[in-house]
């Protein structure tokens, strides 16, 4: 190409679609809030559990049935951020439950300070890769959870492992799985 | 690549006295509404140096508390700032040492002086333009980043939280720069880096707008000289990373004012979403902070070994990938936070393939020295330097790109010399380089060549003095951001400081030469290199005229060139 003289493209053409360019960044970096949040939970991405429908639990219950599906083991944690004064503990440490069978877990709770107080519970598993095989029917971490000035109570989970993890080669030499949750002052969200 | 003095045919500016072309406006005007690019450059430069000073005398303090364990100084300068001196707020004076040292380095230094400074000053005369496409947003530019500076130097003023000033480290990861640190101190430091973002992408725009439309007639793209290149790429770099930091701490900034709950797990929010964001930004920022490095040093190489440099696509294009490529490996910053082991195979595997064009640049600076009539002038020899300390630093690159490695000497000593290698080392060396090479043709004097080695040679013993020793300490496992270590480190602790007072020793070299060029230096010539500077700077008197370019200088082709050189035997 000979010459390009500089009048041929406006300056300020240039200018405008790398301003455009600019703000189109500016808007991906506010997006992402919304959209990593959104990917965490369609991939299961950083140990982000599944939640499911009585009628998904019932579905993956006889389709482990008829698969013949094995036992895997699962433990719970629980720990509550530093400034939050709740004594917080699973009721039991480990399970043993049948692939694709619904269980109930329970945790307790209890708020040992003088005022009430709204919790909530963030969660993952451990290893990150039986997130996406991770169920949740019920949980407490679906909604902020109040206390009362020394009340305790104690908070189901009703989970299943769905029987296609035993598909997926990555969950191959999982033989326990650690479902971790941590309790947070709740914030007046946005 | 053509673009050669030889080549270009079309007037001597200054053999064709222009009545307006020097005509300059009164003190003020000129440099406090300045729109010409090379004051505005010379501004960015002045501004880069001043801020250099303050950084680097932060980086001194540092080294004198760390020369040996126990806390020495740091009460004394949290009384010097109005503070009660107790363990917390010496240690909160430490977070807010290492906090400005790494902003001020890193967007007051580095990008105001390679991008503002020697950009400005040399886009526009390498290309063949009059001036920058839109010289008023220039001007803005300049006074943005400015008022960046002045509101990160009124944040150590106010309360951060624990003490006066903004201690949360570069990366101001939440939530220490949310509920972590109260008090103003923190909004005025985020505050700071929107201005300097907003000057920089203004910058940006300005840079591939003059670049994509300005170029004289016959430079192409494929002709441009590299450092052109490189501020193209690095424009863009900008122009798509900054925005995401402004997203990031302005959701910071409501995080901390408006009751909003972005990082915050209490309200539905991640943390760890604010470190995706800030090295989405962070990654492209280091290349941004060493690109225009790399183009300075390919000038200067080719120039003195005598040779057009050595694979010209392949330099101009493996930028281009290090670019591209740089925006999807960020997460390498974040291999502890706990992402899976196949995104951490990914992430390993995608910095490791910045190697291959980092290195294609090195082995094409080798190739250009190769069998060339090298002269080690002052340039030269810095980006020699530089050429071989950025290695030893991208050499700890891609072993700390290894995210099982990095799990042991993750936020260690030996990250803190990997990154000191590639900056305080690259860049700085090629900013030394670029300033010897060019300060003749800005100045039109001449420095001296005796103190400029003197300086090299003393800044190299010191810099590498410093912050070689902290591999080791960084592979026994002492941790970054602390202002005490046990009694084990201080061997090596002690040289590095003892580093630092050799460097600073070159500094003060550095400041006696330009004094001497500017009150006693030789007059330079158009171009003091000799026919080793091909580009279009050195074929205009130093320093240029006030306009230049007002009639365009036709760059002709390859084979124009070879035609005409053959068609007249007797011109050679």
């Amino acid at each position: 190409m000979a010459a390009a003289a500089p009048t041929q493209r406006s300056n300020a053409k240039v200018a405008f679609m790398a301003a455009g360019f600019a703000l189109a960044m500016l808007g991906l970096g506010f997006a992402s809030a919304p959209l990593y949040r959104l990917f965490c939970q369609v991939t299961g991405f950083g140990g982000t559990t599944m939640r499911a429908t009585e009628s998904d639990a019932a579905l993956a219950e006889r389709l482990a049935a008829s698969a013949g599906a094995g036992t895997i083991s699962v433990r719970f944690d629980a720990s509550q951020d530093r400034g939050l004064p709740w004594r917080f503990r699973p009721a039991q440490s480990t399970q043993q439950v049948a692939i694709g069978q619904r269980q109930m877990a329970f945790y307790t709770a209890r708020n040992n300070s003088d005022r009430a107080i709204t919790g909530r519970a963030t969660y993952n598993v451990e290893p990150e890769q039986a997130a996406p095989w991770f169920n949740k029917i019920q949980c407490f971490c679906f909604t902020e959870q109040t206390l009362q000035p020394g009340e305790e109570v104690r908070m189901p989970v009703l989970y299943y492992i769905d029987p296609k993890a035993k598909d997926d080669p990555l969950m191959a030499d999982v033989e326990q799985v650690t479902l971790s949750y941590t309790f947070h002052q709740a914030k007046d969200a946005p | 690549m053509a673009t050669t003095a030889d080549t270009f045919q079309a007037h001597q500016e200054h053999g064709r006295a222009h009545h307006d072309a020097d005509h300059k406006p009164g003190f003020f005007a000129r440099w406090f509404m300045s729109t010409n690019h090379k004051d505005i450059g010379t501004l960015y430069l002045i501004f880069a140096i001043t801020a250099g000073i303050v950084g680097g005398a932060i980086s001194g303090i540092m080294r004198a508390e760390l020369a040996a364990p126990g806390i020495q100084y740091l009460g004394w300068w949290v009384q010097l700032m109005g503070g009660e001196a107790n363990f917390d707020a010496n240690l909160h004076m430490w977070n807010v040492l290492i906090t400005a040292h790494g902003l001020i380095m890193v967007f007051f230094m580095v990008m105001p002086a390679m991008i503002g400074g020697f950009g400005n000053w040399f886009v526009p005369l390498m290309i063949g333009a009059p001036d920058m496409a839109f010289p008023r947003m220039n001007n803005i530019s300049f006074w943005l980043t400015v008022a960046g500076f002045t509101s990160l130097m009124l944040s150590t003023f106010v309360p951060g939280g624990t003490g006066q000033g903004a201690g949360i480290g570069w990366t101001a990861y939440a939530p220490l720069s949310t509920s972590g640190s109260t008090g103003p101190a923190v909004d005025f430091a985020i505050f700071s880096l929107h201005l300097a973002g907003a000057g920089s992408i203004l910058g940006a725009i300005n840079f591939i707008t003059t670049i994509f439309n300005m170029r004289a007639p016959g430079m192409t793209l494929h002709k441009m000289p590299l450092f052109v290149w490189s501020m193209l790429v690095t424009a863009f770099l900008l122009l798509l990373a900054l925005p995401v930091l402004a997203a990031a701490i302005t959701m910071l900034i409501t995080d901390r004012n408006f009751g909003t709950t972005f990082f915050d797990a209490g309200g539905g929010g991640d943390p760890i979403l604010y470190q995706h964001l800030f090295w989405f930004f962070g990654h492209p920022e280091v290349y941004i902070m060493i690109l225009p490095g790399f183009g300075m040093v390919s000038q200067i190489v080719a120039t003195f070994s005598r040779k057009p440099v050595f694979g010209y696509l392949g330099m101009a294009y493996a930028m281009v990938a290090i670019g591209v490529v740089g925006f999807v490996v960020w997460a390498h910053h974040m291999y502890t936070v706990g992402l899976d082991v196949n995104t951490k195979m990914y992430f390993t595997a995608a910095t490791m393939v910045i190697a291959v064009p980092t290195g294609v640049k090195i082995f094409s600076w080798i190739a250009t020295m190769w069998g060339g009539s090298i002269e080690f002038k002052s340039p030269m020899v810095w980006a020699i330097g530089m050429i071989f300390l950025f290695t030893v630093g991208g050499v700890t690159g891609v072993y700390l790109a290894n995210g099982g490695i990095d799990d042991v000497v993750h936020d260690t000593y030996f990250v803190v010399a990997h990154f000191h290698y590639v900056l305080s080392m690259g860049a700085v060396f090629s900013l030394f380089a670029a300033f010897y090479y060019w300060f003749p043709k800005m100045s039109g004097r001449m420095h001296s060549e005796l103190l400029s080695h003197l300086h090299f040679w003393v800044f190299f013993v010191g810099v590498n003095l410093i912050f070689f020793p902290m591999h080791f300490l960084g592979l026994q496992g002492m941790p970054r951001r602390y202002p005490d270590y046990t009694p084990a480190y201080t061997e090596f602790n002690h040289l590095a400081t003892v580093g630092y007072m050799i460097m600073a020793a070159s500094m003060a070299i550095f400041f006696v030469n330009v004094l001497y060029a500017l009150l006693a230096g030789k007059k330079a010539p158009d171009n003091p290199w000799g026919p080793g500077a091909t580009t279009l700077e050195w074929t205009l008197s130093s320093p240029p005229p006030y306009h230049q370019f007002e009639t365009l200088p036709v760059i002709e082709d390859n084979k124009a060139a070879h035609d005409r050189e053959h068609g007249r035997p007797s011109h050679a």
